[in-house]
């Protein structure tokens, strides 16, 4: 569908154009004008490295971008492809000598395509399903959860499996099912609002429990818990916070995205700290501003919210915490998630946490920040292409290592896939963790195996 | 990503689509090809006609054959990266990219050599050797992401070229596709210096006009076992190019010198890899020495020495390797930095004997007078490799020309002292005109004799490397109004 189709159906609710994006809230130019085309970042993107092609490569994607604002291109599939293949990894700003945000223009461009092209038939309904009618509400969420923990409880699965009746389902869903975690009790239902730190309190932060983490890692909001409270933290979960709106963002629905992060500032506006165990939510709340550009009252909550948030290795990195006195013999590997170390900056301090746990060995892993193809959804949106990428990721993965950490649980579901498909035998775990079983080891004073196996 | 379908009546897209084996072979539609009308070098555009992405010696063969029997423009693309225009389809060429064959061959340690395709990148190759105590010497600052095979197209060169030299001093052999489609071998298992002439010479730094390398055997270099780089910091640039100059007349070979003045320390400064460097200095040098470790702490004293006698106001050396790559990160990240403090730039590649220094500087400040755009230096001030940046504003009208005007000023300004026009980025489309300031009618119409042998019927890469006849006129005028 080209634009000018578009136009005659719907009008543009602004009149304010740039030239052929017709919508409010274009990609800035401020954003493009440092692209002086050098190419420093064409190794860094991970659909480039597949391709070869320079549309699929930031470089490109930049220039694309650019052509429409300058009348030379129009906001159709042809211009689509390559904006909606980006991975969003940010692997180019960080390889890009004057830090253009690609990540950003890819956003706003996406929000452009959306309004322009809207989905349409089982794309828009499965997209508005999960987008509106599921990520941001709780309940749902926790009723998707109760209905998969029936589904792995019950023996259906195991009979889904037998009777081959998954073979239903296309082959990339099909592994999804394979990997899909255990699912458990959500921090949420589990606890009080307050949780008290164990002792003297030194500190009050708030915790984002996130939507599909608090179903399906809820152990992983379970131990920055405790590790926290150990640390001397009184947790808070604001019960009306929801979901952190980096979905909706990343497949162009902006709006949707606003009156997320309206929501959470509000539900987080009288704490200090907002803590993010999750890299993708952590690198879009530290993002707000970008969607307030037009909304100054707005923007600049967003703005005294955006200092506020902080993923939990840094906050712990910072503000200090006990080092566990118990063995984990292990080996270990650490994979960056992008939006953690591109996105966020945060490469060091989980490191630093994995090797101040006694018997922690650390191998590196070559390209450690580039992308595993998780990214939101785009291993469902682009599988073929979240494969391809992910393979790559796999031959970086040293061979004689027994655990992979990492700071976001996409990329753990990504590599949890990874680990199977290419026949690896390695255990996939978040940073805090880690952390974590030291602590519980440490408590229940044995001295040797490997806790929680 | 979706799966191309051929959807055109265009019988050349569709027979050239069908030499291509594999999925997405082809791009032919118009918004697929707008991020090919240009290169690094963005003042130039025009649309291919398509880009086709072969992956064998032999399809590239095919697709060569075709398009020359069909009378199709046609030229090579590595990673888009140079800066001269040089992959610029300006006939609305059939772009040939070769990224996708980038496969390292072989690696022969015996023998120190590496055989690798044209899309391999130029620092794959160094890191794919390093943990075996070797590397590949050629470092242009585009090395994280340019191609080997661009690099032969254009000889490339790079900050440590002073002391080892430039891409044609490290080719042992290529494997070239002809224009007409045949396939040739030349400088054969990589042995020195065959007899006959030096056709390995002729082909690298031939711009891609006389074929198309597929397959490239390089030289590899064992690890220098001592390395230590210097900063220094000077209040004037003469006292900088001074020191240049007291540095190699001392005897002392660095593997690199570089040197960047007052607006491009603004710039890297301003960018994404500060180190921290004062504003208000008028010259910073990077020298780097390698070699036997004994050697290295003397050469370092020597140069501290030099430095000082030269009015350095701060001068010392890395304190530890993280130090040093922040320096060179700094520097090789130099031109894409230039975006922090304008829109666009123009960067050119003038070469001058090293005691001209001073005179082709201050020449270049009254051009930027002159022009009214401001004009950054960062060079490889060793060889006397100059790269004036200027800087501009493409949206505002006229700016363009006069940038370009400019850049030719510079040029002139080191061919009028003995110097040339291009160190390491080629002629391509940006310098054609200007090859008159260094060569004769007579001596331009030799060079397209030999590449007639080659091209007869001048279909790949028509129209860079030599001037266009009649336009010579109208440069010497518009030099005369800026001088």
């Amino acid at each position: 569908m080209s634009v000018k189709e578009t136009v005659l159906k719907q009008d543009p609710p602004c009149t304010s154009t740039l030239g052929n994006y017709l919508w409010r809230d274009p990609p800035q130019e401020s954003k493009w004008a440092d692209c002086v085309h050098c190419g420093m970042c064409l190794e860094s993107c991970p659909t480039y490295e597949q391709t070869g092609e320079e549309q699929q490569s930031p470089r490109g994607r930049v220039y694309l971008i650019k052509a429409v604002a300058e009348g030379k291109l129009f906001v159709d599939e042809h211009f689509a492809d390559p904006v909606f293949s980006c991975l969003d990894c940010r692997a180019c700003t960080t390889a890009c000598p004057v830090d253009v945000d690609v990540g950003g223009l890819i956003e706003e461009a996406r929000g452009q395509i959306r309004q322009s092209m809207p989905l349409k038939g089982w794309k828009k309904t499965v997209n508005r399903f999960f987008l509106h009618g599921v990520f941001p509400h709780h309940n749902r969420l926790n009723s998707i959860g109760t209905l998969l923990r029936f589904y792995q409880k019950s023996g259906l699965q195991k009979v889904v499996r037998k009777t081959k009746l998954i073979n239903i389902m296309p082959k990339h869903l099909r592994e999804m099912e394979s990997i899909m975690p255990e699912v458990k009790s959500c921090v949420h239902k589990k606890y009080d609002s307050v949780i008290k730190a164990n002792g003297e309190t030194k500190h009050e932060v708030s915790l984002l429990t996130g939507c599909v983490m608090d179903v399906f890692f809820s152990d992983i909001n379970e131990s920055t818990i405790t590790v926290l409270t150990r640390n001397g933290n009184d947790v808070c979960i604001p019960r009306n916070q929801t979901c952190c709106g980096a979905l909706h963002v990343h497949a162009g629905d902006r709006e949707m995205g606003r009156k997320l992060a309206k929501q959470n500032i509000e539900a987080f506006e009288n704490a200090e700290t907002v803590i993010v165990n999750a890299a993708g939510c952590g690198c879009m709340m530290k993002e707000y501003t970008e969607l307030f550009r037009d909304d100054p009252e707005w923007k600049k909550r967003a703005e005294s919210f955006e200092e506020k948030v902080v993923d939990i290795s840094k906050y712990l990195h910072d503000t200090g915490y006990e080092k566990p006195k118990a063995m984990l013999k292990t080996r270990i590997t650490y994979h960056d998630a992008c939006h953690l170390a591109h996105g966020q900056g945060v490469r060091q301090e989980p490191r630093d946490i994995l090797l101040d746990i006694p018997g922690v060995e650390m191998v590196h892993m070559p390209k450690a920040d580039s992308c595993c193809g998780s990214a939101g959804i785009y291993n469902l949106t682009h599988p073929e292409m979240a494969d391809a990428v992910l393979k790559s990721k796999m031959e970086n993965v040293p061979d004689d290592v027994e655990m992979i950490s990492m700071g976001n649980p996409g990329c753990m579901m990504q590599m949890a896939l990874g680990v199977q498909k290419y026949g690896r035998n390695q255990k996939i775990v978040h940073t805090v963790q880690l952390l974590d079983w030291a602590y519980q080891k440490e408590e229940r004073g044995s001295s040797h195996g490997s806790p929680k196996d | 990503m979706a799966v191309l379908k051929i959807n055109t009546t265009d019988k050349h897209i569709i027979n050239l689509a069908n030499i291509v084996d594999g999925p997405r072979t082809i791009l032919y539609k118009k918004a697929d090809l707008l991020a090919y009308d240009c290169d690094g070098f963005t003042i130039h555009k025009h649309l291919p006609k398509a880009v086709v992405f072969p992956k064998s010696t032999e399809e590239v063969s095919k697709l060569v054959k075709y398009c020359s029997d069909n009378g199709l423009p046609f030229l090579a693309r590595g990673a888009g990266t140079g800066l001269s225009g040089g992959a610029i389809p300006i006939n609305g060429e059939v772009i040939i990219s070769m990224v996708r064959m980038k496969k390292l061959i072989s690696i022969d340690l015996a023998n120190r050599r590496a055989v690798v395709e044209p899309g391999f990148v130029n620092l794959k190759l160094t890191n794919s050797i390093s943990d075996k105590g070797y590397y590949y010497a050629p470092d242009p600052s585009s090395q994280y992401c340019c191609t080997i095979g661009g690099n032969v197209a254009e000889n490339a060169g790079g900050a440590h070229c002073l002391k080892y030299g430039v891409t044609t001093n490290h080719i042992l052999g290529l494997e070239v596709v002809l224009p007409n489609g045949e396939i040739v071998e030349i400088g054969r298992n990589g042995v020195l210096d065959e007899p006959g002439y030096d056709l390995l010479g002729l082909i690298t730094g031939s711009e891609g006009t006389l074929g198309i390398v597929t397959k490239i055997t390089v030289r590899i270099l064992k690890n220098p076992e001592g390395k230590q780089t210097v900063l220094a910091y000077f209040d004037k640039v003469e006292d900088g190019s001074q020191a240049v100059s007291d540095i190699i007349s001392a005897g002392i070979v660095p593997a690199a010198l570089e040197m960047m003045d007052k607006i491009a320390i603004e710039a890297v400064e301003a960018a994404a890899f500060p180190v921290g460097h004062p504003k208000d200095i008028e010259a910073v040098l990077l020298i780097e020495v390698d070699g036997i470790a004994a050697g290295i702490e003397e050469q370092v004293n020597q140069i501290l020495e030099v430095c000082r006698k030269r009015n350095v106001r701060e001068v010392r050396a890395a304190k530890d390797e993280a130090e040093r790559e922040r320096w060179w990160a700094n520097r090789k990240t130099g031109f894409g930095a230039m975006g922090a403090i304008s829109p666009d730039y123009l960067v050119q590649d003038g070469v001058i004997p090293r005691s001209k220094l001073p005179e082709v500087l201050s020449k270049i400040s009254q051009i930027s007078k002159v022009s009214g755009l401001r004009i950054a230096n960062i060079f490889h001030a060793g060889d006397g490799n100059l790269h004036p940046l200027v800087l501009f504003d493409a949206r505002k009208p006229g700016e363009i020309d006069k940038a370009l005007e400019a850049g030719s000023a510079c040029l002139k300004a080191c061919a009028d002292v003995g110097g040339t026009i291009t160190g390491e980025h080629g002629v391509g489309i940006e310098k054609r005109e200007e090859m008159r300031f260094v060569f004769k009618d007579e001596e331009i119409r030799a060079q397209t004799n030999i590449r007639e042998v080659f091209n007869p019927n001048n279909l790949l890469n028509a129209g860079k490397l030599f001037p266009t006849p009649g336009r010579c006129v109208e440069i010497k005028k518009e030099l005369k109004s800026l001088s």
